[in-house]
């Protein structure tokens, strides 16, 4: 059933039920709100969304967040009645405002600035002295609250409760003197801390991770996806200058709706510190940096191929090719024609220490990309913690085998890090330095999620797309590293475009059959409905 | 004399006894109540006119009647006694003096709607009262009309008693269903009205102190003797908490209809010490004043008071000598309607601050020349913006006092105000402050 209704004189068709502010913002009427939000519903405090409503007994204001449509349902959102009302209330929210945006994080982005440049835009008619209440109050691991920029939307408080399930935060205080704060003696530790400060249409709630690193109109945003665990949330990467300086969920309903828990978005520092950004390779103790070239020449050596000459039969040593769970679907598909050129063994890892299910989003397998191994009917095997299948591995390096081992940025483990330590050399193609790039005879600067360009599989089998945030920063793409191993060892021209091995992979994988990998868009594509033995 | 009757038997010291209070006729209307179908009684409500007394008068048997029949959930009564309109004080009288009446109308209401369980939402500060009212349910319990079987009607019913602790806001509605579940008080956005989601989210109906002791007489002696008193859509009696600047102060009861002035000077004996009358309150704070004049010419019902621009209220009539400064007067009202703001909606936190500060300058002697107009430019803003009607009640008086008593604020503000300190640069503070 749907209703009809009127909005500035347009006529709309509405699903009945429907709140008149989701029915206007889904064909383009903006109406300004606080306290409401999609993904927490409405409240109804802030009266930011009054809109006007004409009716047989005349006009009157309303607000749009509470009301549902009906039929016949006649609404102004630009008459002066509702430009006026609005306009009073971004008055009385900036009368004991400290006004001190150009210290501000969310200046830039701040909500409260942004309708007073559209509805208010008048000089403050106070005179008196703004109330002082408490600035700068560490609130938690993650969170710093400023109560004098709050404007008590209650977003943050309905979350952490409506949510999150973990109410750390309320209200105290009552009328002006209302101030937002933790539970005596409490801190918010919530999982999910940090999308407060996203849902903060103000600068009350600042993460301590990001408070005072860039002026927000600096940041470049990449929408990406994050890869920390099985989940694979869909993010937004914003970075200035080369550095990637806050990541955040951006809206898939399919996903993770609006949300991303604290982990997820805190995992990207590694991607600024921590990198390899030429190849090199270790001689009697002492690195060399080379050339990606000489890397090639070197790992035609290592291997045991004439370095270089043509390059013809199998290798003069076992080779196990093992590639992180976090890899993309390419570099896998990559990494097994590299094996099968080789006529070694190829298997896919898990190898970060397991996280916690929960109800919300976190997966306990923190590794983005399993589910994807799986489809393209890869070897996943299990490196974690007390590492199960490492005994396959060894088996299949036997003695003096090489060990090629790929996309183990960060978090590699134990296990992976002793058996590159123990094959008779070990290549890897690694974005950080870590315990496998140290125990490697020669390492190639691979990239991290941020610089990828790929496809992972999460594990309610949605594809989504890896965009690169960073380019030419650190490294060279690992897809490319991996495609020039497989052309030099097979006297073929590597290929260029990322196109070719995705139609590859759709042509190899039965799972991916009919997905489209060249289009796949910002919020991914459900795939595989059958489960894969 | 003037028509009691929920008044009474106030007369009687020991009419808070049962025992008394079944001599002096009570719990006599439970006999016909229950020989009446449930419906009925609602029609009967409805036929009587009975309005609620808390304030908003609101009918009260068309409020019982949308609370829905078919619903697979309890049903509650809220007894509002919270009773914390400035120059409110009747719903005190009733439990200290007449408990019983109380109850008996508790019945009623429970038997009409269903309901099995009351909660009187009691004002924190009422210890005595308080000690009444608990007193006379044990007694009530005792004698078996309350409890599993309601004077042997086969009918349950519980009557919990709950105090509030000091909150304005708790006397709103559904504020004071907020409390009453352990949460803070603040009003919730309406609908869902409490009648259909209320305690618990449970239906709900919230009645006055007064209003449900109106019920015993009206089941009593029926509705049409109750509508055959007061004045069209006004009919019956109410209680008039009666303060200020006037010889005997105290709770009157009178039929609607009478003239306002003629009935404050009958019952209290007119303005104290002889002085002449400046103005009049007519219905507790938040109601819109009313000068010398038009209080001598207005008539005491609903209908003339919204006429004269203003409300019968919670009955709270306040009267204002030629000595009372009206700007004084606003400074505190206003620092009560600041204090008291729960501070869900900024029109209200920020406005009734805004508006105390704004007097506390002028009744100090730093008005601005544009001061009043500052106030009420800012008024229309916090009317009928909010969640609930605190800040109507705060917004209504300010422009009343600020329209009909403009000279007493003119005379405030200084004609040449001094000049303002400037900053070096020639920057005004407090533009300043404001960057």
């Amino acid at each position: 059933m749907s209703v009809t209704i009127t909005v500035d004189g347009r006529e709309i068709q509405a699903p009945e039920g429907a709140r008149l502010i989701d029915v206007c913002r889904e064909h383009g009427i903006d109406i300004p709100h606080f306290c409401y939000h999609p993904g927490l519903g409405p409240d109804g405090n802030c009266r930011m969304c009054q809109v006007e409503f004409v009716t047989d007994r005349g006009r009157r204001l309303g607000i749009s967040c509470r009301t549902i449509v009906t039929d016949g349902m006649v609404v102004e959102t630009q008459s002066e009645a509702a430009k006026a009302a609005r306009a009073s209330v971004e008055e009385f929210l900036l009368l004991n405002h400290p006004l001190d945006c150009p210290i501000c994080d969310k200046a830039g982005e701040c909500t409260l600035q942004n309708y007073y440049m559209e509805h208010d835009l008048q000089d403050s008619r106070q005179t008196f002295t703004r109330f002082r209440k408490r600035k700068a109050v560490d609130i938690g691991p993650t969170l710093v609250l400023d109560q004098e920029r709050c404007v008590l939307c209650d977003r943050c408080v309905r979350f952490l409760k409506d949510i999150a399930g973990t109410p750390q935060l309320y209200i105290a205080g009552r009328g002006h003197a209302a101030y937002i704060t933790t539970f005596p003696g409490q801190e918010v530790t919530s999982p999910y801390s940090l999308c407060t400060v996203d849902l903060c249409p103000v600068g009350a709630l600042t993460s301590k991770d990001f408070r005072f690193g860039s002026p927000t109109w600096f940041l470049k945003n990449t929408d990406t996806v994050c890869t920390t665990c099985a989940r694979g949330c869909s993010m937004q990467l914003q970075e200035r200058e080369g550095r990637v300086l806050r990541f955040r969920p951006r809206y898939n309903p399919e996903v993770n709706g609006y949300w991303a828990c604290d982990e997820g978005r805190l995992n990207y520092h590694f991607v600024n510190d921590e990198r390899i950004d030429v190849p090199h390779v270790r001689r009697g103790g002492a690195l060399i940096d080379l050339t990606l070239d000489e890397a090639l020449v070197e790992t035609r050596r290592i291997l045991g191929f004439e370095p270089l000459g043509a390059v013809d039969g199998d290798p003069a040593v076992r080779v196990a090719v093992l590639l992180s769970a976090n890899c993309t679907l390419e570099e896998m598909h990559l990494a097994r024609t590299l094996a099968a050129r080789l006529g070694g063994a190829v298997f896919v890892a898990r190898h970060r220490r397991d996280g916690v299910n929960d109800a919300l989003l976190r997966r306990a397998d923190r590794h983005a990309n399993a589910r994807g191994a799986e489809l393209l009917g890869l070897d996943v095997i299990d490196l974690r913690g007390p590492a199960p299948d490492a005994t396959r591995v060894r088996d299949a390096l036997g003695e003096g085998g090489v060990l090629v081992a790929v996309g183990f940025d960060d978090e590699p483990g134990e296990a992976v890090a002793d058996l590159a330590e123990r094959a008779s050399a070990t290549i890897a193609v690694s974005g950080c330095i870590n315990a496998v790039t140290e125990a490697a005879e020669l390492v190639v600067p691979g990239v991290t999620f941020a610089e990828k360009d790929g496809l992972i599989v999460n594990f309610e089998d949605h594809l989504q797309r890896l965009r690169p945030a960073l380019r030419g920063v650190h490294g060279v793409d690992t897809w490319r590293v991996l495609e020039a191993l497989r052309a030099s060892l097979s006297g073929q021209r590597p290929r260029e475009m990322v196109g070719a091995i995705r139609e590859e992979i759709a042509a190899g994988a039965p799972a991916l059959a009919g997905v489209d990998l060249l289009h796949v868009g910002p919020r991914g594509v459900r795939v595989a409905t059958q489960p894969v033995a | 004399m003037a028509t009691r009757i929920i008044s009474a038997r106030f007369d009687d010291p020991e009419n808070w006894r049962l025992e008394r209070y079944r001599a002096n006729g009570g719990y006599a209307s439970l006999e016909k109540l229950f020989s009446m179908e449930p419906d009925a009684v609602i029609e009967e409500v409805k036929r009587s006119g009975l309005r609620g007394r808390g304030g908003a008068g609101f009918p009260t048997g068309m409020k019982w009647s949308f609370v829905p029949k078919n619903v697979d959930k309890p049903r509650y009564l809220c007894v509002n006694a919270d009773e914390g309109e400035p120059g409110t004080f009747k719903d005190r009288q009733i439990l200290e003096k007449d408990p019983h009446m109380l109850l008996e109308g508790i019945i009623i209401c429970g038997y009409a709607v269903g309901i099995e369980t009351a909660y009187v939402y009691v004002r924190g500060e009422y210890d005595f009262p308080i000690s009444r009212l608990e007193h006379a349910i044990s007694e009530a319990y005792d004698a078996g009309l309350l409890g599993d079987n309601v004077a042997g009607s086969g009918r349950r019913l519980d009557v919990y008693v709950h105090r509030g602790a000091g909150a304005y806001i708790c006397g709103e509605e559904t504020g004071l269903i907020e409390s009453l579940e352990g949460k803070k008080g603040q009003p919730r956005v309406k609908p869902p009205f409490p009648a259909v989601e209320g305690v618990f989210g449970c239906p709900t109906v919230v009645n006055n102190v007064e209003t449900l002791s109106a019920l015993p007489w009206i089941i009593g002696h029926g509705a049409d003797a109750y509508a055959a008193l007061g004045t069209g859509k006004s009919t019956g009696t109410m209680l008039f908490s009666i303060s200020g600047m006037v010889e005997r102060p105290g709770v009157y009861e009178t039929e609607f209809g009478v003239n306002l002035w003629e009935f404050i000077e009958s019952s209290t004996g007119g303005v104290k010490d002889g002085k002449a009358l400046k103005a009049v309150i007519p219905g507790g704070s938040s109601s819109p004043i009313l000068t010398a004049e038009e209080a001598r010419n207005v008539s005491l019902d609903y209908e003339s008071l919204q006429a004269a621009g203003t409300m019968v209220g919670s009955g709270a009539i306040m009267v204002l000598d030629e000595d009372t400064s009206v700007p004084e007067l606003l400074r505190v009202l206003l620092r009560f309607y600041a204090h008291e703001s729960c501070g869900q909606c900024p029109p209200c936190r920020e406005g009734t601050y805004w508006l105390y500060e704004i007097a506390t300058r002028i009744c100090e002697g730093r008005g601005r020349p544009d001061d009043i107009d500052l106030m009420l430019s800012v008024c229309p803003h916090m009317r009928g913006r909010t969640v609930c009607v605190l800040a109507d009640a705060a917004a209504m008086p300010t422009e009343s006092y600020l329209r009909k008593f403009r000279h007493e604020f003119e005379a405030l503000i200084p004609k040449d105000p001094p000049p303002r300190r400037l900053l070096p640069g020639g920057v005004n503070p407090d533009e300043a402050r404001a960057l």
